[in-house]
């Protein structure tokens, strides 16, 4: 395909292009995200190939390798179109029986298709499937329909119309306007009016602009912006080329962690085939309009995330934030104007441009509009990226979409906006989740991390367990952080091993409220939320091990024991056989007890137990 | 212009200063910690944190670094604040409990024993070292590692070759953390004043001797920082009125004269090449043109009469003449000087003023030679004084162990062998004819 030269050329591009594609050719998606491909997406596919091509099919079924579709609890992930069939956790020995049923005997394999938990029915179709038909996937849906590595899937659904629409139909105060009465806020946590900052950015006065894309997901447990990035990274691009035009900027860099090999490799072919197509580089589409974007790889430093550490590590020093009284719209990269948004909020402008402004302002709350990718892990049934409209609740997400609490076991928190995030509990399980509402409950949205917690999680280790992670991260320049993290850190340390005593409760409380108020940046600045909310919620789970140095969630060691319940226990004997100290004794069919001296705490037998007959004293 | 609420009061302020700034002007203080005058804010320590309110919330910001606008209403010293500030200081008295100056910190704040576990450091990584190092513009040292295991550093940890060794950091630090024998191998030098015969040090900018013509500062370029590294020029913005230029160069005048008369001049013997006198060894042992300085209401210590080593006034001085002159054996310096004897006769009977109570005074000489117009009747009345004048050539001054003090030993007119301590030593040096001038000839 040669260099686009005008908006016309791309039209016709994507005429050619949809006519080539017939809708009723099977296509066999098969995800190949992070996720799917530590299932095993590679031997799939090369089976795949080799039936295909064994049956005579070549040509006449596509398979396309896509991003991650967000399912990852069930991955691999298979969807054969135009039906939609929806085949999880498919296996490379499960190949010849799917080409086999699907195109020669035109039927389902009805044992790889999705079986819900709770009806126990088996579904078909993809969009059927709980975990999808509660969503709504406007930014991440495309991520299973097209092949990341190829600029035609994405021409062929649409794709850079919306920049073809800003380029010539559009001023730059126009776009700007347009996302502003979008509504659409920051993505990446602080939940700044998208539209104001460029404005900002529009209007300093200093040459050249920058335009950055902030992709150093730090937070442990998410990875949407890996996954966009990943599977769909041409929306990204095109988000930030009609950014750039706005604001006026002819470069731009997107700063990626380099633990994202996928995501770097995906979008580095993404901005050569861009390139290639005239849709980056000089003279774009014809319209006069330059812009040429770099990829710059990230060390993994967490603070690395934040704009300010960001944009120094970008000019090659060390990454650690500034005060940003003077904001970096005005002073950012090499002390010019820089406009940074994170990967989802640049993915979110096609969608805004294309649809229009008030499309996009009719989903979500008030002052939170359009949808938000969250990760949703930890003791969930179906853990995966989840794409809901801002307002929607916990509730939803966590019982609808992730389909409940592992094991079925008692909810106690969902851990969310990352490692600095709060934990919100279950009496606030129906909050409508947007930046407002979370940050009311002493939570935050962040980047979108939610981590589900049940009864087998002790609230004060999770908030030391954070506070470890912050404390490793905090760039140490100023000294609430760098000594306050320290110290919140040692002790929960210290309760966490008996050892908590009267008046470190109200020690905690004081300082994390000086580290909040006085640190430099936001690291420090919400750090302290992890035992901010668990003081606030659990309060009772601190006294617990203060006073009566008990954990009752038994994850804090010599501070718990396990006995057998009697009346449960019938003697299955698999704590016996399992146990690596011996210390379970009992005749089969009789109940078992443990012995003290012996265990060492290790949770096999209370994990192993089917009837809930080992209990946490 | 900008007017804000600044604790109640209404102030105004320049466009772009800080609050820090303005509270100073308006008298008003603020602690601060990581903050000087030299240096831009950075704020780090965040012991300047005040309470601002911005019209639709209360946050806290860093005095030191925010900028002032109209219309904002901020609070220097709230119960807030206060607490904030107390909380920071016992993190840092839990980090440096045994350091004095933190110590300071924590009686000042009112803050008793920490109630975090004590750690014994004695950086408070306040960052003035490094960013008064990036200033100077050597950039020899910087924070390295992360969160708790930050420490200020040299690259990789090996002796920085980009130190200057100018000593800026050491000045600089608070807490007595900064080792320049850490930083670099560098000779470590003070610029002694040439003016003062090296008693004492000077600053690369700097009025050479009292009452200069013309009376202002030079710089020194062979010592300034600036023309060592290119950065620097702190002095150039603290100068109210902007007078200093470092682009100045020297500039060749040429001018059309009759006649030139040399005034050669002649420079003070260096006696360090006598070895049993110990000028090198022993701060007690000084020139007689140091110990002019000593006695000069200009000199160091402002014409008190103390000795080097400790400062504290002598009781017993001797003055040993010809030193450089008449004499052969030690250098080539045959010929007496003219003016040795006079001068110390000089400075034996002014010291005898300046002390407070009874200064014995010798003068070890081989003849008086008081050339000049009364110069003998000043001799006699040195003798009647009191200033001793024993005829005797010293073959050696030694140290008194366990005190400053030197110990002569010499044999006196009746030939006896005699060995008598002193708390100072003055050396008579003659004069000699400076290089120039003998390649000038």
């Amino acid at each position: 395909m040669s260099r686009l030269e005008n908006q016309k050329a791309l039209e016709g591009c994507r005429k050619k292009l949809q006519k080539q594609r017939d809708p009723k050719r099977p296509v066999i998606s098969l995800c190949a995200g992070s996720g799917c491909g530590a299932y095993g997406t590679d031997e799939v596919k090369d089976a795949l190939e080799k039936e295909i091509s064994q049956n005579g099919l070549k040509g006449k079924v596509e398979v396309k390798v896509t991003g991650c579709h967000g399912f990852c609890e069930k991955g691999p992930i298979m969807v054969i179109h135009p039906e939609g069939t929806f085949y999880s956790q498919v296996k490379a020995e499960d190949v010849p029986e799917i080409v086999d049923e699907t195109f020669v005997k035109k039927e389902l394999v009805e044992r790889l298709l999705y079986k819900d938990p709770v009806s126990k029915q088996r579904v078909a179709k993809e969009a059927d499937v709980p975990f999808y038909s509660h969503q709504y996937r406007l930014i991440f849906g495309n991520n299973g329909l097209i092949d990341p590595t190829n600029i035609d899937d994405y021409i062929a659904m649409d794709g850079y119309s919306a920049l073809a629409a800003a380029l010539f139909n559009m001023s730059p105060e126009e776009i700007i306007d347009t996302i502003k009465k979008s509504g659409l806020r920051g993505r990446g946590g602080g939940g700044f009016p998208t539209g104001v900052k460029w404005d900002s950015c529009r209007k300093a006065h200093e040459e050249p602009k920058y335009v950055m894309c902030n992709a150093d997901e730090g937070d442990p447990g998410a990875y949407m912006d890996r996954s966009l990035l990943e599977g769909n990274p041409h929306s990204v691009l095109e988000g930030m080329i009609i950014g750039a035009y706005a604001i006026g900027s002819n470069e731009g860099f997107i700063y990626v962690r380099n633990e994202y090999p996928l995501a770097v490799k995906n979008i580095d072919i993404a901005i050569k085939q861009a390139e290639d197509y005239g849709l980056l580089g000089k003279n774009i589409l014809g319209s006069g309009f330059d812009f040429k974007i770099k990829i710059s790889r990230g060390g993994g430093a967490f603070v690395c995330g934040e704009s300010s550490a960001l944009m120094r590590s970008l000019a090659g020093k060390v990454g650690r934030p500034r005060a940003k009284y003077i904001h970096t719209v005005e002073k950012g990269y090499r002390d010019l104007p820089s406009t940074l948004n994170n990967v989802e909020t640049w993915a979110n402008v096609p969608l805004i441009i294309n649809k229009g402004a008030d499309f996009y302002s009719s989903i979500g709350t008030e002052k939170s509009k359009g949808t938000k990718i969250f990760s949703l892990v930890g003791k969930v049934k179906n853990t995966g990226l989840v794409e809901v409209p801002m307002g929607t609740s916990l509730r939803t997400i966590i019982y609808d979409i992730g389909g409940g609490i592992l094991k079925n076991k008692k909810f106690k928190a969902v851990q969310t906006g990352g490692p600095s995030g709060g934990c919100v509990p279950e009496q606030l399980l129906d909050l409508p989740v947007d930046f407002e509402k979370l940050t009311q409950a002493g939570a935050m949205m962040g980047s979108g991390g939610m981590i589900v917690m049940d009864q087998d999680n002790c609230m004060v280790d999770v908030a030391r367990y954070f506070l470890e992670f912050l404390q490793e991260e905090s760039c140490g320049q100023c000294v609430p952080c760098r000594e306050g993290i320290t110290r919140l850190f040692e002790i929960l340390t210290n309760i966490c091993a008996g050892e908590g005593k009267d008046g470190d409760i109200e020690l905690l409380e004081e300082l994390a409220n000086t580290v909040h108020n006085l640190s430099l940046c936001a690291l420090g600045g919400t750090a302290a939320n992890p035992v901010l909310t668990t003081l606030l919620y659990f309060k009772d789970e601190y006294l617990d091990h203060i006073y009566d140095k008990k954990c009752r969630a038994g994850v804090c060691k010599g501070l718990f024991y396990y006995e057998i319940d009697e009346e449960k226990c019938n003697g299955c004997h698999v704590c016996f056989r399992k146990c690596p100290q011996e210390a379970v004794s009992g005749e089969k069919k009789e109940p078992h007890t443990i012995d003290q001296e012996k265990c060492i705490h290790c949770t096999i037998c209370y994990e192993s137990c089917k009837f809930d007959a080992i209990v946490i004293k | 212009m900008v007017t804000f609420i600044l604790n109640g009061r209404e102030v105004k302020a320049e466009e772009g200063t800080t609050i820090l700034q303005v509270a100073e002007a308006n008298n008003i203080y603020i602690p601060t910690l990581c903050n000087h005058k030299a240096l831009e804010p950075a704020g780090l320590c965040r012991l300047c944190t005040v309470e601002l309110f911005d019209g639709r919330r209360k946050r806290f910001v860093t005095s030191c670094n925010y900028p002032v606008w109209t219309g904002m209403e901020v609070n220097t010293d709230s119960e807030e604040v206060i607490r904030h500030r107390k909380m920071l200081i016992e993190l840092l008295l839990a980090r440096c409990p045994n350091n004095d100056y933190v110590n300071q910190l924590a009686e000042q704040f009112e803050v008793d024993a920490p109630r975090f576990k004590l750690d014994d450091d004695d950086c408070i990584l306040c960052g003035l070292c490094v960013r008064v190092c990036e200033r100077i513009g050597a950039n020899a040292i910087d924070f390295s590692g992360r969160g708790t295991e930050m420490e200020v550093a040299t690259p990789f940890e090996t002796l920085a070759e980009a130190c200057v060794a100018c000593g800026a950091c050491d000045f600089i630090c608070p807490t007595g953390h900064i080792k320049l024998s850490e930083i670099t191998d560098k000779e470590i030098r003070p610029i002694l004043s040439e003016y003062n015969a090296g008693l004492t040090g000077r600053k690369p900018v700097y009025v050479p001797y009292a009452q200069a013509v013309p009376n202002i500062p030079a710089i020194d370029r062979s010592k300034c920082a600036h023309f060592l590294t290119g950065g620097c020029k702190i002095c150039a913005d603290f100068c109210p009125t902007g007078a200093i230029d470092h682009s100045q160069v020297d500039e060749e005048v040429e001018i059309e004269v009759g006649a030139i008369v040399l005034a050669t001049g002649f420079r003070p013997f260096d006696p360090t090449q006598y070895d049993d006198y110990g000028y090198a060894k022993h701060p007690n042992v000084v020139t007689s043109v140091e110990f002019e300085r000593i006695l000069s209401s200009s000199g160091p210590w402002h014409g008190h009469l103390v000795r080097p080593s400790d400062e504290k006034e002598p009781k017993k001085i001797a003055w040993l003449q010809c030193v450089g002159s008449r004499d052969i054996n030690h250098c080539d310096n045959g010929y007496c000087s003219g003016v040795c004897c006079m001068y110390a006769v000089k400075e034996a009977m002014i010291a005898k003023e300046h002390a407070k109570d009874g200064l014995d005074t010798a003068i070890f000489y081989m003849d008086m030679r008081t050339f000049g117009k009364e110069f003998e009747q000043y001799y006699n009345r040195a003798q009647e004084d009191g200033v001793r004048f024993v005829r005797s050539r010293i073959h050696s001054v030694d140290p008194v162990p366990a005190t400053d003090n030197l110990v002569l030993g010499y044999v006196n007119e009746e030939g006896e062998a005699v060995s008598e301590e002193f708390d100072m030593v003055v050396l008579s040096v003659g004069m000699e004819a400076p290089p120039g001038v003998i390649e000038l000839a």
